[in-house]
């Protein structure tokens, strides 16, 4: 835990930085702006990359710990850090970088949340394609860092193929840029990448811009339920293997159907959740070619609040008492295996929900105690071992909620792709490790 | 160690016929597509992994730069060795190693030829997205290396877009892996950041990439117009129509009657520019789409607007985009090709200044290019023989080029960086931003054995050398 004797002349100097109405000491406020339980000592709100820059400067000198913060929704992520001697909000890295949509492309401060862009590009009948969890709080700095994605990943890409640029400030101070403002840029090294799914620990992402779509003008889901879950893979694999084309293509397990909607009957199976976009004639294929196994159809503001759920499975699956929530990316013929080994696991006193897009290998789980059981931490890292011993050597996984009293026992990224590569850039950007210090080690 | 030494210890690892080491040999490697040439101390066909680390182990201990090769399309210079050092060719490692259908990947060696890839998965009802011009020559390891585009990248994206691991030698001579076959890899995406690394980090062995299903409809339009103007227009007015094409090419008058006297595309002679709109998917939506289009041209004073009735018709429409490089060289001794890219409102504009540069350095300047992403290709025809007519190239390209970045854009969409536009980069970044990418190619690369003098400015600036690398590999290597 930091000091009060450290935070004071702290405090002083942040606030020649920022100004004194953007350094926050007030304990009852800071008390709200816990990670993992760590309350910060101060909480700094820059509003250009040149004050992040000083910020970080000044946090090299002392040795400090910065946590960057956006909206606090994926701030439940990785171990518990030893102190927050800065909580360095984004919240005022709100510029509107460019926007013209004729260029389709938007560019704008992290500090933006993803609703926000979303509504703001919208009004000009275009689509920015991220549907995170919690996207009312969700900024794009958060979602760039965190590398987090919805059910559009499956039609539209990822973070990883429409960000087109991105503004930041390495963990020494230096401000950086890669990419730019336009859809297809070469020059120099692709640092979009780099900073995805980084998790805050190279640099403080001040900015970015995005790659835009025509919005399509009406949009249905088709949801088709299955008794069990190979048979409903096999009617993704029928998805995949048809012309169809769809936005979305989700498969949610039973308990985590009831989850999302707690009035659906019991006894629902595994539903597969086709959302397709095009004129009705697009639409009518859809029902020729998925058939009979639609169950029901959608659309409307009942559709937009069904995917609202579904893209907010995590938070509401990490709310369960005693929660472990883990991202798998997989191949799609790796899915049905991976769910195998997922059963086997909550065999021994686990519940288990998973969500995901099959079509492209990503899924969702959480897995909890099942009533009357009371696992303990090492029972949850029996679970990750027994895991990641089987997977093939092709998946990735990362926990995204853990049990509090398992936190400091399990790493946050499970299967990292090249250890000594990825240190060595660690020390490269961040030499001093200011940034997250002791949540996301590897 | 001497350079004989050097092709003595290269001939023990690769074989004896597997290094070229004569000047009439050489000559063959030392140019690209581009306009620069340099003659390498040797050059080496590996056959695996092992002996691409075996090759960066020797040229570490006799330190001698290494340039990777594939089949030296390139156009900024990414593949000429500047220093008299080894080029490793890839051309006997070009084998399709794994194709999973189920899973709709394909791991191939870099030296395999990119359009090779498509015709081998095309029973399967596959195909590689990424269609560089060059297509028939370039390799999916120089695609991979420069990020490279092409015309269908304007709805499936470019080259990293379909990566999703590569198999790397290290300059120390260890081979890793980043990613696999899965959709992402958690940790930093490493996979993502060597991907346009243009040769600087390390040289890619194998490489895990997307096949995509085959569309179920194509349509492919040809909308013929009075004036580049009314094309770019058109361009903006497509996109507003809520349409995403596959392509969507622009080729202006000068260049398509070059082609057409060249390969009898069947493109209209008198036009002041067509556009190459081609629409894939659904049936249903295709068709629609292609409606919409065709109005959407109309509405902008097309002349004409045809569709390909067949995929005769339609090869004949592409053959003209894709041969148009070959075309100017029939009418040219040399040409320039820039790759500049606006933001797509600025199309319009950019063009009238292309114009203007034209007039003002008294060359001609061909236009063929990606309008669809903003991608330009100003085609500026010289005599190399007339040096004081390519300082006007050179002049003339560097203002087209200072527009773009003015307007918002980039110097570079999908022909890398290299020798050719390195200079340039302080134009595009600060010194800072520069300083954060040399920082990180040290990361892999300290001493530049790999491809030095490539993608970042020289002489560089505020270079950090502070002692032995961090990297726990490399320092064993003792750098």
């Amino acid at each position: 835990m930091s000091t009060v004797s450290t935070s004071l002349p702290l405090a002083r100097e942040l606030r020649e930085i920022c100004g004194a109405q953007h350094v926050v000491e007030d304990p009852a406020e800071l008390g709200r702006l816990q990670v993992l339980g760590v309350v910060p000592a101060v909480m700094v709100e820059p509003a250009t990359a040149q004050e992040v820059a000083a910020i970080l400067h000044f946090a090299g000198e002392r040795g400090l710990n910065i946590v960057p913060a956006g909206g606090f929704t994926q701030q439940q992520t990785g171990a518990v850090p030893p102190a927050i001697d800065v909580l360095l909000s984004t919240s005022r890295l709100t510029a509107i970088e460019h926007y013209d949509p004729g260029d389709l492309t938007v560019g704008v401060g992290a500090g933006w949340t993803v609703a926000q862009l979303a509504a703001k590009v919208a009004a000009d009948g275009l689509l920015f394609a991220c549907d995170p969890p919690l996207p009312e709080r969700a900024t794009i700095g958060g979602v760039l860092a965190a590398g987090i994605n919805g059910p559009l990943r499956h039609g539209y890409g990822g973070l990883r193929d429409y960000c087109i640029g991105v503004r930041f400030v390495t963990g020494d101070g230096r401000k950086g840029k890669g990419g730019g403002q336009v859809v297809k840029n070469v020059a120099g090294y692709d640092l979009m990448k780099l900073l995805i799914g980084s998790w805050g620990t190279l640099a403080v992402i001040t900015g970015a811009s995005f790659k835009l779509f025509p919005a399509p003008r009406q949009t249905r889901t088709f949801i088709a339920c299955f008794s069990t879950a190979a048979e409903a893979l096999e009617s993704r694999r029928r998805i995949l293997r048809s012309p169809l084309d769809p936005a979305c293509l989700e498969l949610i397990s039973p308990v985590a159907h009831k989850l999302l909607i707690p009035a659906s009957p019991a006894g629902a199976g595994w539903s597969i959740c086709v959302r397709a976009a095009g004129s009705d004639a697009v639409l009518a294929r859809y029902r020729v070619e998925l058939g009979s196994a639609i169950a029901h159809e959608m659309d409307g503001a009942n559709e937009s609040v069904f995917w609202q759920k579904v893209a907010n499975f995590a938070p509401l699956a990490s709310a369960q008492t005693n929660s472990l929530l883990i991202s798998f990316a997989v191949t799609p013929q790796d899915v049905q295996p991976l769910l195998a080994i997922l059963e086997e696991i909550a065999g021994k006193g686990f519940t288990l929900a998973t969500v995901g897009r099959v079509g492209i290998g990503i899924l969702l789980a959480a897995l909890w105690p099942a009533a009357g059981h009371q696992p303990i931490a090492s029972d949850f890292v029996t679970a990750l071992s027994t895991l990641r011993s089987r997977l093939s050597k092709d998946s990735s996984m990362r926990i995204l909620h853990c049990p509090a009293e398992a936190r400091n026992a399990i790493a946050p990224l499970q299967t990292p792709t090249h250890l000594d590569s990825m240190r060595a850039i660690k020390r490269t950007l961040d030499p001093k490790d200011i940034l997250n210090r002791g949540r996301f080690d590897f | 160690m001497n350079l004989s030494e050097v092709i003595h210890d290269l001939c023990i690892i690769a074989g004896r016929d597997a290094v070229l080491d004569r000047p009439e040999d050489l000559m063959l490697y030392e140019y690209d597509a581009g306009v620069r040439k340099s003659t390498p101390g040797a050059v080496v066909f590996p056959q695996n992994a092992q002996q691409v680390s075996q090759i960066l182990r020797l040229a570490a201990a006799a330190k001698v730069p290494v340039v990777a090769r594939g089949a030296g399309t390139g156009l900024s210079g990414g593949a000429i060795s500047q220093a008299g050092g080894i080029v490793v060719a890839f051309s006997r490692m070009n084998r399709i190693l794994e194709v999973d259908v189920e899973n709709q990947r394909a791991v191939v060696q870099p030296g395999v030829v990119n359009l090779q890839l498509s015709e081998y998965v095309s029973h399967l009802g596959l195909y590689y997205a990424p269609d560089p011009s060059s297509q028939k020559a370039c390799t999916i390891g120089g695609n991979v290396a420069e990020n490279s585009g092409g015309p269908h990248t304007l709805l499936h994206g470019v080259t990293v877009n379909h990566v999703t691991g590569v198999e790397v030698v290290l300059p120390s001579g260890e081979i890793v892996q980043f990613g696999g076959k899965a959709e992402e890899s958690y940790g930093y995406d490493l996979t993502g950041f060597f991907v346009g690394s243009e040769g600087t980090l390390g040289i890619t062995t194998a490489i895990t990439v997307k096949l995509l299903r085959k569309p179920e409809q194509v349509a492919t339009l040809l909308a013929i117009f009075d004036s580049v103007d009314d094309a770019a227009r058109t361009v903006s007015a497509i996109t507003a129509a809520g349409i995403t094409p596959a392509a969507l090419e622009m080729l202006d008058g000068w260049t398509l009657r070059t082609i057409e006297a060249f390969c009898h595309a069947g493109y209209p002679l008198d036009a002041g520019a067509v556009l190459l709109i081609e629409l894939e998917g659904l049936r249903e939506a295709v068709e629609e789409e292609a409606a919409a289009v065709h109005e959407a041209c109309l509405g902008q004073k097309a002349r004409e607007v045809r569709r390909a009735k067949n995929e005769e018709e339609r090869a004949l429409l592409w053959k003209g985009r894709k041969q148009a490089f070959g075309a100017l060289g029939r009418v040219s001794p040399s040409y320039y090709t820039q790759d500049g890219v606006v933001p797509r409102s600025k199309i319009p504009a950019v063009l009238r200044h292309i114009g203007d540069v034209s007039q003002k350095y008294g060359l001609i300047i061909g236009n063929v290019f990606h309008a669809g992403d903003g991608n330009l290709h100003p085609l500026i025809l010289f005599d190399s023989r007339d040096a004081a007519q390519f300082e006007r190239v050179l002049a003339a390209s560097h203002d087209i080029l200072q527009y773009c970045i003015d307007a918002g854009g980039s110097i570079t969409g999908e022909h890398g960086v290299g020798i050719e536009k390195r200079d340039m980069m302080p134009h595009l970044f600060t010194e800072e931003e520069l300083d954060i990418m040399i920082s990180l190619r040290n990361v892999f690369n300290r001493e530049e054995r790999l491809n030095p003098e490539k993608l970042l400015p020289v002489p560089r600036m505020c270079r950090e050398i502070t002692g032995p690398s961090r990297n726990p590999v490399l320092a064993q290597e003792g750098m």
